[in-house]
């Protein structure tokens, strides 16, 4: 299969991640809309590393997954930390830092 | 870095320590400071004296130190860098010669001052700048120490910030010195635009290859640079401040107002001589002006009842024969008369702090008398001042008076008018001197309750050195002719001509005695002559109206237009302008707020947003 | 009549569409569905693809990893806390801002492909010559030569993560005020 599939496939899955990070109001909902644009990257980063014939793209993709878990694990934590002090899911109820 | 750049450092040091700690350290120590840094700089320049002496004389002018170059952009190029000459070896000397003396009178004259610290720190501030002046290699820090000295010099007026009078003095004088700053300024972009740099030495080895006599540039420049020099020196029209400038401290009337800041005009015109020798007209109006303000002081000293304003007009007056001899172009002489007169107007100065302390601020000489027996040390150095200032034979002030008013009839310049009104103010220096002596250590005492002392001996000292130096400093005239001789470059033609020096002699004694005879002849011969020449004496007395003259002038029409500029330009424009700059900032912010909603998602969309813009770029650019 | 190869290779096309497409189609899954249990086996899913194709693209280590962290790990994470919060419903309403943001993702969409086929990006054909290629000696290999100071990095980025989330966990704060 061509490099054109794998480009749309790529950037079909990161804008259908960053529209549900935009159109969800469920912060665990966000969290997987992250992630969803980071495995296109990710995928992107493969494939290419395939076509190029060159490892760094893989060991680049591995850093990735890395510092997901991480991120996914630090986000995690706060929701529930919101969840502990205001009992509820919204993020537009999340307002502090209103100007 | 040469060792000369130590007479600089030592006061600036001075003044940078006292302003810090001046107030944690005892009374005594600050004192002490303040007097040490101003010695250890005379000595200093004694040491750049010695060197200077230990070269051929012709090596000793344009001796410039450069410390390192501070700004080199395209034509323009500027070193930090100070000159070294006899000229500049001279000042300095008489700056910190008499500037320690004064420093060691004012830690007795101010001991009871509560803020004795801060005097210390704004008199080092003035040593300083005066040697930034003197010490400039360049028309740029020329001007830097002149305002430097300016502001020092607004600062010790003003020093008893709570009398109002002193505060008003102060702002005179400031005000009336940033007009001669504005007129230097002007003059250094003339000059830069004429010669392309504003270095002393190389403007004036370009100077008579670029100009010919009294041509149009050169006439602006010399012009300009004089309206700084008449400001500084208290010549006519910019004198006002002067006698005003009498509310500061005693010392401070000394050190400033007599025998250094005021000079700085004259030596502006000694430093710059190879211009104004290319600018004869403006050579005349320097010795005219001079001439002018010295009869023209003398007679207003000649009715004043304050002692300091008396000295003062005195001051005015002999700046007026030193700017007589910069116009004849016999400068050494008035370099010269510059010296001695800074001997003997800081003695006679501080002699009468010495008389205003020991009678508790007392100023007016109609109160005073009598003090002949209770003071007779501050009696003797005051006579001997009053002697040297009117020219009495023998000690300094006759021979570099009579110098100069020997040149103002036979240099080439020079003519009968000059030489007449020069005998003339001689003539009312000596009346004005002891009509004060007269009236302060002669007859009965006039104030029963006052109990005046002889003052400490920190104060007598200081008096007693200048004394000596009053009394002796005549000896120094050849040697200073000598010494200046290679800055200016022509020897000067010392006359002698026996018929007007006995004519100048006479004139001079005859006003003592006038003194003496209206003073010992009792009040009514006294009244008589003022009744006599009532219209005359109340002219004198008001100071021929020049303040009001420069109210009505300049000064009411100024308030008019900035009343009307205030309800107009500035309540309706500026501020206006100002209140609707905020306010449209405060709306708009509220405006652009909104963006920050404090939701993450809108985050999100503005940076999807930024994205598709960043990448219409990519794609179709 | 067919030979081998083209065989081969119109296979692999067909599955890497197939997979490629069920991708794009579980990822719309996660975003679309209300009820976050849902989402989330639908992630898992996409990653499964992911983890699939990315065999198909000669990177058998990654799959594993992909399989293992992200389907395994880092989706039972989220699976749990489901657990804990309670999988509630989420309201979908229509909203203007929503259409500017489908407005914006579309053009995104377009100018991403776009920017990948118009302008100055070549097609690169290269071919795999080494039998060890994506295999996790390779990798090994790789990262403990080459990239030695970045995967130290990497493991101090989890070490932190690990003590904030203690740091998180442990103490409790106190809700914050509006003004």
């Amino acid at each position: 299969m061509g490099q054109e599939f794998v480009l749309l496939v790529s950037a079909s899955v990161f804008c259908i991640g960053a529209c549900g990070f935009v159109i969800r109001k469920n912060p665990l909902i966000m969290f997987m809309s992250v992630e969803l644009m980071l495995n296109s990257v990710n995928f992107l980063l493969i494939t290419y590393s395939s076509f190029l014939n060159s490892l760094d793209g893989q060991i680049f993709a591995l850093f990735i997954m890395t510092v997901a878990a991480a991120e996914v694990v630090v986000g995690l934590a706060i929701i529930l930390t919101i969840f502990r002090t205001r009992h509820e899911m919204d993020v537009d109820h999340i307002d502090a830092l209103k100007g | 870095m040469s060792s000369s750049w130590l007479i600089l450092l030592f006061p600036l040091a001075g003044f940078i320590f006292l302003s810090l700690y001046g107030e944690r350290i005892s009374k005594a120590l600050a004192g002490w400071i303040g007097c040490g840094v101003v010695g250890a700089s005379f000595l200093a320049s004694l040491v750049a004296l010695s060197d200077l002496l230990f070269m051929p004389a012709e090596e000793r002018v344009g001796r410039v130190h450069v410390l390192y170059q501070w700004i080199s952009a395209a034509s323009f190029k500027l070193d930090f860098a100070i000159l070294v000459d006899p000229l500049s070896v001279f000042m300095f000397l008489i700056v910190t010669g008499v500037g320690f003396v004064i420093h060691v009178y004012s830690v007795s004259y101010m001991h009871d001052d509560p803020e004795y610290s801060r005097f210390f720190a704004y008199l080092n501030l003035f040593i300083f700048s005066m040697l930034v002046l003197v010490a400039a290699a360049d028309f740029f820090f020329l001007i830097v120490g002149w305002a430097l000295v300016g502001l020092a010099s607004y600062l010790l007026i003003g020093f008893w910030k709570e009398k109002t009078s002193a505060v008003l003095a102060a702002r005179k004088a400031f005000v009336m010195n940033v007009i001669g700053d504005v007129g230097m300024v002007i003059a250094a972009f003339a000059i830069f635009e004429s010669f392309g740099t504003l270095s002393f030495v190389e403007v004036f080895a370009a100077a008579p290859g670029t100009f010919r006599p009294n041509d149009d540039q050169i006439l602006l420049i010399t012009l300009l640079l004089l309206v700084g020099a008449f400001a500084k020196s208290a010549q006519l029209p910019l004198h006002t401040w002067l006698p005003d400038a009498m509310e500061g401290p005693t010392p401070v009337s000394a050190l400033i107002h007599a025998a250094t800041m005021v000079t700085a005009g004259v030596y502006l015109i000694a430093r710059c001589h190879v211009l104004y020798e290319l600018a004869p007209y403006t050579m005349y109006l320097i010795a005219g002006v001079g001439v002018l303000t010295a009869v023209f002081a003398g007679t207003m000293g000649m009715v004043q009842y304050d002692i300091k304003r008396v000295i003062a007009y005195s001051t005015m007056s002999q700046l007026g024969y030193m700017f007589l001899a910069m116009g004849l172009g016999v400068y050494s002489l008035g370099m010269f008369h510059l010296m001695t007169h800074a001997f003997f107007k800081a003695l006679l100065f501080l002699a009468a702090g010495s008389v205003i302390h020991a009678l508790d601020g007392e100023q007016d000489i109609r109160k005073m008398g009598g003090l002949q027996k209770i003071m007779p040390l501050t009696h003797a150095t005051f006579l001997i001042g009053a002697l040297a200032l009117a020219g009495f034979p023998l000690t300094s002030g006759y021979f570099s008076k009579e110098a100069i008013i020997l040149s103002s009839y036979h240099e080439d310049m020079g003519n009968f008018v000059f030489w007449a009104i020069a005998v003339l103010t001689a003539g009312m220096t000596a009346f004005y001197i002891f009509r004060v002596y007269f009236y302060t250590f002669i007859g009965k005492t006039r104030s029963p309750e006052a109990h005046p002392h002889e003052s400490p001996l920190l104060m007598v000292l200081p008096l007693l050195i200048l004394a000596t130096l009053a009394l002796g400093g005549g000896v120094l005239g050849p040697w200073v002719d000598e010494f200046l001789g290679p800055v200016f470059g022509r020897e000067v033609h010392h006359h002698h001509d026996g018929a007007l020096e006995t004519i100048a002699l006479f004139v001079g004694i005859g006003g003592i005695v006038t003194a003496a005879l209206l003073y010992f002849t009792g009040k009514k011969r006294m009244e008589l002559v003022k009744e006599a020449f009532a219209p005359l004496y109340d002219l004198l007395f008001n100071k021929y109206y020049i303040d009001e003259i420069y109210d009505l002038l300049i000064v009411k029409p100024t308030k008019a237009i900035g009343a009307f500029l205030e309800e107009k330009a500035e309540k309706e424009g500026i501020d206006f302008a100002v209140d609707q700059i905020g306010f449209q900032i405060k709306e708009v912010s509220r405006g652009i707020s909104v963006w920050q909603s404090g939701r993450v998602r809108n985050y999100a969309l503005n940076m999807i947003a930024g994205m598709v813009v960043i990448l219409l770029f990519v794609v179709f650019l | 009549m067919f030979d081998l190869a083209t065989v081969f290779e119109f296979t692999r096309d067909t599955v890497i569409l197939t997979v490629g497409i069920t991708a794009v189609l579980a990822s719309l899954g996660v975003i679309l569905c209300s009820s976050p249990i849902y989402c989330a086996l639908y992630l898992i899913s996409h990653m499964i693809c992911l983890a699939l194709l990315f065999l198909l693209y000669n990177a058998e280590f990654l799959a594993v990893v992909q399989i293992i962290v992200y389907a395994g790990a880092v989706m039972i994470l989220f699976l749990f806390i489901i657990a804990l919060l309670g999988g509630r419903k989420e309201v979908q309403e229509n909203s203007l801002e929503r259409s500017i943001a489908f407005g914006l993702i579309f053009t995104l969409l377009g100018e991403l492909y776009l920017s990948a086929t118009v302008g100055p990006t070549k097609q690169i054909e290269g071919t795999i010559n080494s039998e060890m290629f994506g295999t996790a000696k390779a990798i090994g290999l790789e990262l403990f030569s080459k990239h030695i100071v970045a995967f130290e990095l990497a493991s101090a980025v989890l070490l932190v993560a690990a003590v904030g989330v203690i740091c998180l966990a442990k103490f409790s704060f106190t809700p914050l005020k509006r003004r």
